[in-house]
């Protein structure tokens, strides 16, 4: 993984919402189907290191590579575009549409369909259409949510809410997808399914994953490299076990009230 | 059987009825059909930034009275034939329209309102002071449109009306249908999360706000003939009000809602054809009666009672 050219290339990354340093010096580098977790205390700068690699928040410093091209200071819907997609902690999948057609939101980049197509529904809208409801199929398939393609967005709990949301980011074919906390608030056989789920996503589509989490045995099973961050600095980085037993991360995060399951005790 | 009550067989079966009206109906029953078909475009127009955008703008009343006054004066000061003078409405209400949501496009919420509201107002002022070319407080007179046609030109017009007024219905199902009837949805539901789909926030509200507007112009078009007078209190803050109320009566985000709102309010609207005072109140008193007590309009009645009911991009299950 060290010597292939990184996926995602972050250097020297910094947010400043005024006086307030939220994301200060961070540097990190992710090769092609690597999923990196990314952990740290509440306000460690976790998400802001999200919004910022997609274009929610604007960096202060610093420079975002996707396969060596500079993204940063692009629209969030340019970088999108250019292959990265990402979750949400709230889940944001949206009501009124069904989860098919929620499926097929995020395919709207590969679509070429335009407001006049649209408005005369061509035979080649109905047919770009019909193709993007099966590549939605196929990605609820994947995730395996097809039971629920005829709900509303809105209807469904959380949790498959959270994994239709994947479901959602991988339709495209992205490079990289970006996960926040995809496993909170779910039950212990759902926390097991999504750590398949994450397995499959690196060995058949071979997209890369950052993802943040707070379940820390899906950090341990399934990253194969941790980041950690408190105060909005990188603090550790090496493999699960390298960086749970960094004398500076137990400090840190893990010092207190957490048994080996890394649930809050 | 219950099939038959689904969008298509319902709307067709409405599309024939209403076609067939003129035959047994007097002079006024038509008027108030245009009207009716006249405000379903409107609706339509509206609903689609109000309840599938997302976006609380109040900019349609006046984009309807540029599409009125375009088309008339086109008609009276160039002399073009009503069947250009139509169209030249609309896309001069899509101009505008398009113009007006550049600076719009940064506004949400409460602050998109206020700043349409002053638009609205702003254009009626320009209709009464511009007299050169609006004619002022008196306004244009049209003359009838000369269809060529025997009988009444009021029954050809409003058979235009009524193929038009089809049309909107089939073109906005069509385009909520597809992958940009999706992204307005996407902004509506969450702006963050449709950018990190790839929907580019500008161009989806631009495409949004020129739309509505054309469908705006289109009936401001329509509507500049069956009055014979084109005046600025037609498309006053009262025009904002009853415009939203069909909206709001009949159900934000739904095609069938709009129908509803449209034709119901304008019934509501005939019956107090004697007073305006009665008008505004029973129209500030339904858009809060169905606030309050129905939040999803008439369409939400659908739903609730015909579950099988199905149209394109719309919200299923509990009200928020």
């Amino acid at each position: 993984m060290t010597d292939a050219p990184a996926k995602l290339e972050i250097r020297g990354l910094g947010v400043r919402f005024g006086g307030l340093v939220a994301l200060d010096d961070v540097t990190l580098s992710i090769g092609r189907a690597e999923i990196r977790g990314v952990i740290g205390p509440n306000g460690a700068g976790k998400t802001t290191l999200l919004n910022a690699v997609t274009g929610v928040s604007r960096p202060t410093s610093g420079d975002i590579l996707l396969d060596g091209r500079t993204i940063s200071g692009l629209k969030s819907s340019e970088i999108a575009a250019r292959g990265m997609r990402r979750t949400f902690q709230t889940s944001q999948l949206f009501r009124g549409m069904t989860v098919l057609e929620n499926v097929m939101t995020g395919l709207h980049a590969n679509m070429r369909t335009s407001i006049f197509d649209a408005a005369f529904s061509s035979a080649r809208v109905r047919r770009e259409e019909r193709e993007a409801a099966e590549k939605a199929w196929a990605a609820l398939e994947f995730v395996g949510m097809t039971r629920f393609a005829d709900r509303d967005g809105g209807e469904l709990s959380f949790g498959q809410q959270r994994i239709i949301e994947i479901a959602r980011a991988l339709v495209s074919e992205p490079q990289v997808i970006l996960l926040d906390e995809p496993a909170v608030g779910l039950s212990l056989n759902r926390v097991i399914e999504l750590e398949d789920l994450l397995r499959k996503i690196r060995a058949e589509r071979g997209v890369t994953v950052i993802m943040i989490e707070h379940v820390i045995r899906v950090v341990m099973n399934v990253c194969d490299r941790v980041t950690v961050m408190a105060s909005g600095r990188k603090i550790a980085e090496g493999t699960a076990d390298e960086v749970t037993s960094d004398r500076n991360v137990i400090e840190a995060y893990l010092g207190s009230g957490f048994d080996a399951d890394g649930q809050k005790s | 059987m219950l099939k038959l009550i689904s969008p298509v067989p319902v709307f067709c079966s409405a599309a024939i009825f209403a076609a067939a009206l003129p035959a047994f109906a007097n002079q006024y029953t038509i008027f108030v059909g245009n009207l009716a078909f006249i405000y379903i475009i409107l609706t339509l127009g509206l609903n689609l930034l109000l309840g599938y955008t997302g976006l609380l703008a109040f900019v349609n009343a006046a984009l309807f009275g540029i599409g009125a006054y375009a088309t008339a004066i086109a008609r009276t000061k160039f002399g073009i034939p009503y069947g250009f003078a139509l169209p030249l409405g609309g896309l001069a209400a899509l101009a505008v329209g398009v113009v007006v949501a550049l600076p719009a496009l940064r506004l949400t919420g409460l602050y998109l309102a206020l700043a349409s509201i002053s638009f609205a107002q702003f254009a009626v002022w320009v209709f009464a002071h511009w007299d050169p070319v609006t004619g002022g407080p008196t306004g244009i007179r049209m003359a009838a449109v000369a269809y060529g046609f025997s009988g009444s030109w009021e029954t050809v017009h409003y058979y235009v009306s009524l193929a038009i007024c089809i049309a909107s219905v089939v073109v906005t199902s069509n385009i909520l249908r597809s992958r940009v009837g999706r992204s307005f949805v996407a902004i509506r539901e969450s702006e963050v999360a449709a950018e990190g789909l790839a929907i580019d926030l500008t161009r989806t509200k631009t495409t949004a706000y020129g739309l509505s507007a054309l469908y705006a112009g289109i009936a401001g078009g329509l509507f500049a003939p069956i009055l014979t007078l084109v005046v600025p209190e037609s498309y006053d803050l009262f025009q904002v009000i009853v415009q939203f109320a069909m909206v709001v009566v009949g159900g934000l985000g739904s095609i069938a809602g709009a129908i509803f709102g449209a034709v119901g309010l304008i019934g509501v609207q005939e019956a107090l054809r004697a007073t305006k005072e009665l008008q505004e109140i029973a129209f500030g008193g339904m858009i809060l009666l169905t606030v309050l007590f129905l939040p999803s309009g008439l369409a939400g009645l659908l739903r609730k009672y015909l579950p099988e009911w199905r149209e394109p991009l719309r919200r299923r299950g509990d009200d928020r």
